[in-house]
């Protein structure tokens, strides 16, 4: 380290000679430039993948901390979502140069954690102000543990879940008998009948859409949350085995074309048919991610509830599910302060997290998820239960939210959902796409 | 020239292919003048569209004239991006790389147009050799060797490989090679040292070649992207081309804040090129052509 | 950028009036001297890199991760070479070199051929077709997707105003070639340009002025004048525009991120995704090495005809 103290003093030198002095001392980025020292253009640097509403939402957080505490600047930096933002935060880790506090899927936090790009949250002093396991929802707090380190803290939980149209659903008879909500279903049978319930005595023009057409991410979480109520990860020892169970897979699908191919759901639907479908009541039911919740509220004269999954091929729910989550990116060089800065901005976001629960996300932090300010708020309050239930992608250098994996995986789903693969044919076509990923040698070793 | 050909006499077949060739020189004229319209289009397009406002661009798209005119976008864009902070390190990253470039390779060209010295020849070779090393290729082992010698997130980590540019110094080294021996001998015998030669009698005659390597220096150093996208990742010290790519966006719907950074991105370059122009094409010119 | 030379063989004497044998110590050491700044950093980080790649592809490297990592030895090259997606990128980038270079020697010569002929507003053409040259790549990439942008762009608008079919630019795989070649045409087009204008100006105008003498035509001036003439700056353009589009990124990935699914991702990408994305620094290297292999295959080969060509010329 010290000779690369002394390197840098010595670029330093070179750079104070091409440059004036003036201009070097009076722009801290370009110093830092030519220094290579951490930039430190605000007390805290953040970088999130927010935009639209979750992005509003994080903007009035961080001015919430901002208004805590006066004399601390933060500097939030929005990135383009999916890859790019995770390359860029390794990339920038690797050079020297992270953000303080960075936002990370679970998913997504093996391989991350693995090539210790991570500081443990312990390290950064998050246990001294109260973070601690106890106050999260299980399920988030141990996915964000990598062999017995915790190296994130979950913000929140984001399920796939089960939307309706509450219309729809009282003239199919499957609200309760309170009228606020949707009757119990236990297994295969039932909801299939429900489904068949909307597009029949409800009359709607299809049982349940999602969006499948060019949507692979969503495909992989549906075949993702029915398959693990039979079966483990179908990838493990962290990614380098294929454990695909092939009758669960046959099982799952075949299942899955049981909507499809009867006229209950639409095959080949994109995103914006599905929307414009559940929008106009011309659906019943709506699987997707609780983060359109927002969306599907402005839309006028629509009313809906969202619920968790029921148990559907197994014997328990299941909620497929990825989680935000606070990183603090390693820096050998952030001084004690900085650190502590970005400590209490993370303590601060989950503090608010209410306002991020707007967004349709459920708290991870217990304090937030049990308070009235998050209580009152509808539908989100309805499935709190799928954060306990949730399953996430399985642990691997590859896997994760907009991952390859997931495109890949998904396009697979995909056919079989439009009906041009058949359930015994998928099996193997998912096996060979699980192959170009186990069989390439993983870039860091994981436990 | 012309001197010789006039009095010659051009007969009844000349004057009526002059009228021709007038003629489609004028048509040449026009067609090229249309292309370069054409060419013209996106320029005009964006800065149209910075000028708008982000409503009257979704209702009516292709009339430029709809819904009048402000710099909003303009403010809004200057504000919430730091163009400046990029324009800053840019400048700064793209003058050390011409300084640098500049001494290093006039200094080889030198070396190698006038000294007999041990591994002269090995020298050209390897810098020839260089010349077909497409570096851009080179990014993932750049990256892990710069890394270990932790100039990542540095401006040099943009400035150091722009140096190492073999064309550079066949550029200095070809127009050193025109300088007649005589000066430099004559230089010799008053008793110059060889730097005194390099420095006050060779450099000063060849502002040709130091503007075209400059130039080129500067204009591939400010453009390149990938590399820069990869080694300052930090909002405040990337340069003007990757910090404006972060607005790129399918979904992005502020057309007119959007298309004002672009206005910023180009017009600073625009401006540069028109006062240029001559120096700049020349160079393009030369170092490709010889 | 990559620029051509030509490589004489060194001169022996080339302070020509001093005497041969050996130079005296001061010439030695200055020679030396100055030629070290520029010697140490071309080794160092042009040699250098190509040869940490060569280190690097018989590890497993991790990219964000300082030391080797294992030894692997030639199973890196191994998984490159039998990976269908690598060939596909391989493939992608020389489909887009097919697609780009012909219109842009073609029109850069017909461009220069019409500016030849005319004698005013040099300047005027000049910014047109060169200005793009010197603007980077993301802003090009932002005026272009919001000329492209469906419904609203004026691509489309145009397209659909004059009755042609409107390709899905940035949704299909061959709309998305279509937005980016069109997009590299405006771009690069300038500097071809003015490599043959500045080639045209090189014909003495006396050649043009004895065959105008003779009753040649502008037409016929042009066919058995300037083009045959402008044959070696061709053969350079091509060159250049070959290699140049070989390692095409910037517009492929701004504009399309290597998408929809992959299917225009060229190689440069592969090694991003691979190298950096995932983290594969040895795996990436490999492909480095693999595809820089062929990179200098093709230069060389036309270094190769060229010197062949020229040898049998003089």
């Amino acid at each position: 380290m010290s000779g690369a103290m002394a390197r840098r003093r010595l670029l330093a030198l070179g750079g104070g000679l091409a440059l004036t002095g003036g201009l070097a001392a009076c722009s801290s980025p370009l110093a830092s430039g030519l220094t290579g020292s951490q930039p430190d253009t605000a007390d805290v640097i953040f970088w999130n993948l927010f935009t639209g509403g979750d992005g509003a939402n994080m903007v009035v957080m961080e001015d919430r901390f901002k208004k805590t505490h006066p004399g601390t600047s933060v500097e939030a930096t929005v990135l383009a979502w999916g890859n790019p933002y995770y390359t860029k935060l390794a990339l920038a880790t690797a050079s020297g140069t992270p953000p303080d506090v960075g936002i990370a899927h679970l998913s997504r936090l093996p391989l991350l954690a693995a090539s210790g790009l991570l500081e443990p949250i312990e390290q950064a002093g998050l246990g001294e102000l109260g973070v601690t396991a106890d106050k999260f929802t299980p399920a988030a707090w141990r996915k964000a543990t990598v062999d017995g380190t915790v190296y994130a803290v979950p913000l929140d939980t984001h399920p796939f879940v089960l939307y309706y149209n509450v219309d729809l659903a009282r003239r199919a008879g499957l609200l309760d008998s309170g009228g606020d909500g949707l009757v119990p279903l236990k297994g295969a049978q039932d909801f299939l009948a429900a489904v068949k319930a909307m597009k029949t005595a409800g009359g709607a023009q299809y049982g349940a859409v999602m969006s499948i057409t060019a949507d692979p991410s969503t495909a992989w979480r549906y075949f993702s949350m029915i398959y693990s109520g039979l079966a483990g990860p179908v990838v493990t020892d962290s990614g380098t085995r294929i454990d695909l169970d092939g009758e669960a897979g046959q099982e799952t699908i075949a299942f899955m074309q049981r909507l499809t191919g009867t006229g209950l759901m639409p095959g080949n639907l994109n995103g914006s048919g599905a929307n414009a479908l559940f929008s106009t009541g011309k659906a019943g039911f709506l699987f997707d991610g609780e983060w359109q919740i927002p969306s599907y509220r402005q839309v006028k004269g629509l009313r809906f509830d969202v619920v968790p999954f029921p148990a559907l091929l197994g014997p328990e729910p299941v909620a497929y599910a990825d989680s935000h989550a606070l990183v603090v990116p390693r820096n050998e060089a952030r001084s004690r302060a900085r650190t502590r800065n970005a400590a209490l901005f993370i303590r601060s976001l989950l503090d608010n997290s209410a306002v991020w629960a707007e967004g349709g996300h459920i708290p991870a932090w217990l304090p937030t998820q049990r308070s009235k300010a998050f209580l009152d708020q509808s539908p989100q309050r309805h499935y709190v239960r799928a954060a306990f239930n949730a399953q996430y992608d399985p642990a691997a250098w590859y896997t994760g939210a907009g991952s390859d994996f997931q495109s890949v995986v998904g396009g697979t789903i995909i056919e079989a959902l439009a009906g041009r693969l058949t359930p015994k044919g998928a099996v193997p076509t998912l096996r060979s796409d699980l192959k170009r990923f186990t069989t390439a040698r993983p870039p860091v070793t994981m436990k | 020239m012309t001197t010789i050909t006039q009095p010659r006499p051009t007969a009844a077949k000349g004057a009526p292919a002059a009228v021709g060739a007038k003629l489609f020189n004028r048509l040449c004229a026009v067609c090229l003048t249309l292309f370069a319209l054409i060419w013209l289009v996106p320029f005009f397009w964006a800065i149209a569209t910075s000028l708008r406002s982000d409503g009257s661009i979704t209702q009516k798209p292709t009339s430029p004239f709809a819904g009048g005119w402000s710099l909003r976008a303009y403010s809004y864009a200057w504000d919430t991006y730091p163009i400046g902070t990029w324009y800053l390190n840019s400048l700064v990253i793209s003058a050390l790389a011409v300084i640098f470039t500049v001494a290093f390779c006039s200094m080889a060209g030198f070396a190698l147009a006038f000294l007999r010295y041990r591994g002269r020849a090995a020298v050209l070779a390897l810098a020839a050799a260089g010349l077909m090393l497409p570096s851009e290729a080179l990014v993932l082992p750049q990256f892990i060797e710069y890394r270990s010698f932790h100039l990542l997130g540095t401006f040099w980590a943009l400035i150091l490989p722009s140096v190492a540019a073999p064309i550079a110094v066949f550029v200095f080294q070809s127009f050193f090679r025109g300088i007649p021996v005589a000066l430099i001998e004559a230089a010799r015998i008053d008793g110059a040292s060889w730097w005194r030669i390099y420095a006050r009698v060779c450099m000063p005659l060849c502002r040709p070649a130091l503007s075209t390597v400059a130039i080129l220096t500067f204009i591939t150093t400010w453009n390149s992207f990938l590399w820069p996208l990869l080694v300052l990742s930090q909002t405040k010290s990337q340069t003007v081309p990757v910090g404006l790519a972060s607005l790129l966006s399918n979904t992005n719907i502020q057309y007119a804040e959007v298309m004002a950074s672009s206005v910023l991105g180009f017009l600073p370059l625009i401006a540069v090129f028109l006062v240029f122009q001559r120096q700049i094409v020349q160079g393009v010119a030369t170092t490709g052509i010889k | 950028m990559t620029t051509v030379v030509p490589t004489r063989p060194a001169p022996t004497a080339s302070a020509a009036g001093v005497p041969t044998g050996r130079p005296p110590r001061s010439e030695r050491r200055a020679g030396v001297l100055l030629t070290a700044p520029f010697l140490v950093i071309y080794l160092v980080f042009l040699v250098g890199p190509l040869l940490v790649g060569v280190v690097l592809s018989f590890f497993n490297t991790t990219t964000v991760k300082s030391g080797l990592g294992e030894w692997v030895g030639l199973s890196n090259y191994a998984e490159v070479v039998t990976d269908p997606q690598f060939w596909d990128a391989m493939w992608h980038s020389v489909l887009f070199t097919l697609l780009t270079t012909p219109p842009l020697v073609v029109l850069a010569l017909a461009g220069a051929i019409l500016a030849s002929r005319v004698r005013r507003g040099r300047v005027f053409y000049r910014l047109a077709f060169f200005a793009p040259y010197v603007v980077p790549s993301s802003v090009v990439a932002l005026i272009f997707l919001w000329m492209y942008t469906p419904e609203i762009g004026l691509v489309p608008k145009v397209l659909g105003a004059v009755g042609l079919p409107v390709p899905d630019f940035l949704g299909s795989t061959s709309g998305g070639w279509t937005a980016v070649t069109l997009m590299t045409l405006w771009w690069t087009f300038g500097f071809n340009f003015v490599l043959y204008t500045a080639a045209i100006q090189d014909v003495p105008p006396d050649v043009y002025e004895a065959a105008a003498i003779d009753g040649a035509g502008p037409w016929q001036q042009i066919r058995h004048i300037t083009v045959p003439l402008l044959g070696r700056t061709t053969s350079l353009v091509l060159i250049l525009q070959i290699l140049a589009s070989l390692k095409v990124f910037d517009q492929i990935y701004l504009l399309l991120a290597g998408g929809p699914d992959q299917s225009t991702r060229p190689v440069i990408e592969y090694i991003y995704d691979t190298g950096f994305t995932s983290y594969r620094g040895g795996y990436g290297a490999a492909a480095t090495i693999v595809y820089f292999v062929v990179i200098v295959a093709v230069s060389a080969a036309w270094y190769g005809l060229r010197r062949r060509a020229t040898g049998t010329a003089a």
